[in-house]
């Protein structure tokens, strides 16, 4: 009612004390294509489908979980190209923590910085905040973490979590089935099978991306026949 | 060089505009040094690598080698520095002439790497890494004092490189820098031949940085090696230690003559954090 008028200006606070600009990037995210993570005892498990929008695009293309560092990686729902823009700015970021401390940017540092970029994004002029929620799993001196970066801005620390499309049901999926010793192995079950539950269509290994970071600290995407392994076990 | 890329003018009443330096390098105190070295006065001696470095490549890939002396003036402040740099996991450079020169811009390069490495999923080309490197000698037009040979193996084949202080860059099959070069070099030509094998490569490596070490005083102590091939890399430090203490003293500190050790008490620094459980549980 009264929101509508402020909802053009991303700077701009509604009289109900919101920036309708950032719900609305959070709808574009909640129509994304679902990825979820989660945070076992010796490591973390990121994963989203990959629809691709024809059967003709080359799906060895598209790469969906990238690597920030080698022992941190990221996932995200929502808008492709603002996703590669973060992941290009975070990139930097991590390099330039390298050279200046000469040691790998812990995770959380990482995602601070990350998220002070997309609230950069909610203060300025002539900008739009960023149509992406990230999850980051990395490995560090604290052990296995999982965050979850909004467009706003905030992120939270999680065991296990859903993004996209499908989110309630995955949440819901996954708070049933988790537990705090889980091991790595079977997380990546759990993962598979919480995609599957809201997946239209066959399930196989090109039309998901999993990636896993273990207690090596290498942040590894796993290739289409290892999820096709992954899937046979599942089955 | 993390140059803010905002410039903030504040306008005093006195009218006079301080504009912060825009970022990147500052020639202003160049121009000072120059004058005040025209007028005698002499500059202060900063550290310099006076090095042996060298490259060669053989039948399966690169030989980088080089001395560990690092010298500021006549005295030796570093017997055991480490010259040979990575780059990349494989490409790796060898650096001579002012220590901190060498040291940032060879950092500064292998971060830039790794990041187009991450932006393009390949591994890194080694002429990428030379054009990077004589870009931005050539912008500080011979101020930054650091002349390199860069060698490695990427999916073009191996290659070397030598790189001027300047921004010029020439590619060899063997190559020397450093005020040992010439002896360096005196060996290669004698005994370098196309297709060598691993064992003989690092013994011709190895006797052109012995032959800077004993023949130039800019160079001395150890020789480093490293060996890149394809897919692999063997960074030997310390491969060769042709210049040992010849006397070390075997005993601990002992207290001179006429003082007794009457008794002794250990302290460790850290103390155990005590954790008190106290408090009464809260009321409902």
């Amino acid at each position: 009612m009264g929101d509508s008028q402020y909802s053009f200006s991303l700077t701009t606070f509604s009289p109900s004390g919101k920036l309708v600009q950032i719900e609305h990037a959070l709808t574009a995210v909640g129509s994304g294509q679902t990825s979820l993570g989660i945070k076992a005892s010796n490591g973390v498990v990121i994963a989203t489908e990959k629809k691709l929008p024809s059967i003709l695009v080359d799906e060895a293309s598209v790469q969906k979980i990238q690597s920030l560092t080698p022992n941190i990686g990221v996932v995200y729902s929502g808008m492709g190209p603002d996703f590669r823009v973060l992941v290009r700015k975070s990139r930097k970021q991590a390099e330039q923590y390298h050279r200046l401390y000469k040691e790998q940017i812990p995770v959380t540092q990482l995602v601070r910085e990350t998220a002070a970029v997309m609230q950069e994004f909610t203060q300025s002029g002539g900008v739009r905040p960023f149509g992406v929620s990230l999850l980051v799993a990395g490995y560090d001196d604290k052990g296995p973490q999982l965050y979850q970066v909004d467009p706003s801005g905030s992120y939270f620390s999680w065991k296990a979590s859903a993004m996209g499309k499908n989110v309630s049901n995955a949440k819901t999926f996954l708070e049933k089935r988790y537990t705090d010793d889980v091991e790595l192995e079977d997380a990546i079950h759990t993962a598979i099978l919480t995609l599957k539950e809201g997946f239209e269509g066959q399930i196989s290994g090109k039309n998901i991306e999993i990636a896993t970071i273990g207690e090596d600290r290498k942040f590894k995407v796993l290739t289409p026949a290892e999820i096709d392994d992954y899937l046979a076990e599942v089955e | 060089m993390f140059g803010f890329s905002s410039l903030v003018v504040r306008m005093s009443s006195s009218s006079i505009v301080e504009a912060p330096p825009k970022g990147g390098f500052s020639f202003d105190l160049c121009k000072r040094n120059e004058m005040l070295s025209g007028k005698g006065v002499k500059h202060p001696n900063y550290r310099k690598t006076g090095t042996t470095i060298v490259g060669l490549i053989f039948q399966d890939g690169v030989i980088l080698g080089a001395d560990t002396r690092a010298t500021s003036g006549p005295i030796v402040c570093d017997k055991n520095c480490e010259k040979i740099h990575f780059m990349a996991p494989n490409i790796y450079c060898c650096g001579a002439g002012t220590a901190a020169d060498t040291e940032s811009v060879t950092d500064m390069v292998s971060s830039q790497l790794q990041l187009h490495r991450y932006h393009t999923g390949r591994e890194s080309r080694v002429i990428t890494a030379l054009t990077l490197l004589k870009k931005h000698l050539f912008n500080y037009q011979g101020h930054i004092s650091a002349a390199l040979v860069l060698g490695g193996v990427d999916c073009t084949g191996p290659h070397l490189h030598t790189i001027y202080p300047h921004g010029s860059t020439d590619t060899l099959p063997f190559a020397t820098m450093g005020s040992g070069s010439l002896a360096a070099m005196a060996v290669f030509e004698s005994k370098y031949k196309e297709g060598l094998n691993k064992e003989e490569g690092i013994k011709l490596v190895t006797e052109a940085i012995c032959s800077g070490i004993f023949n130039d005083l800019g160079s001395g102590s150890n020789v480093d090696v490293c060996v890149i091939t394809k897919g692999e890399k063997e960074y030997m430090r310390n491969h060769l230690k042709p210049n040992p203490r010849t006397y070390v003293s075997a005993r601990a500190y002992t207290f001179p003559k006429k003082i007794e050790v009457l008794s002794t008490k250990i302290t460790p620094l850290k103390e155990l954090a005590q954790v008190v459980e106290a408090g009464d549980a809260m009321e409902e």
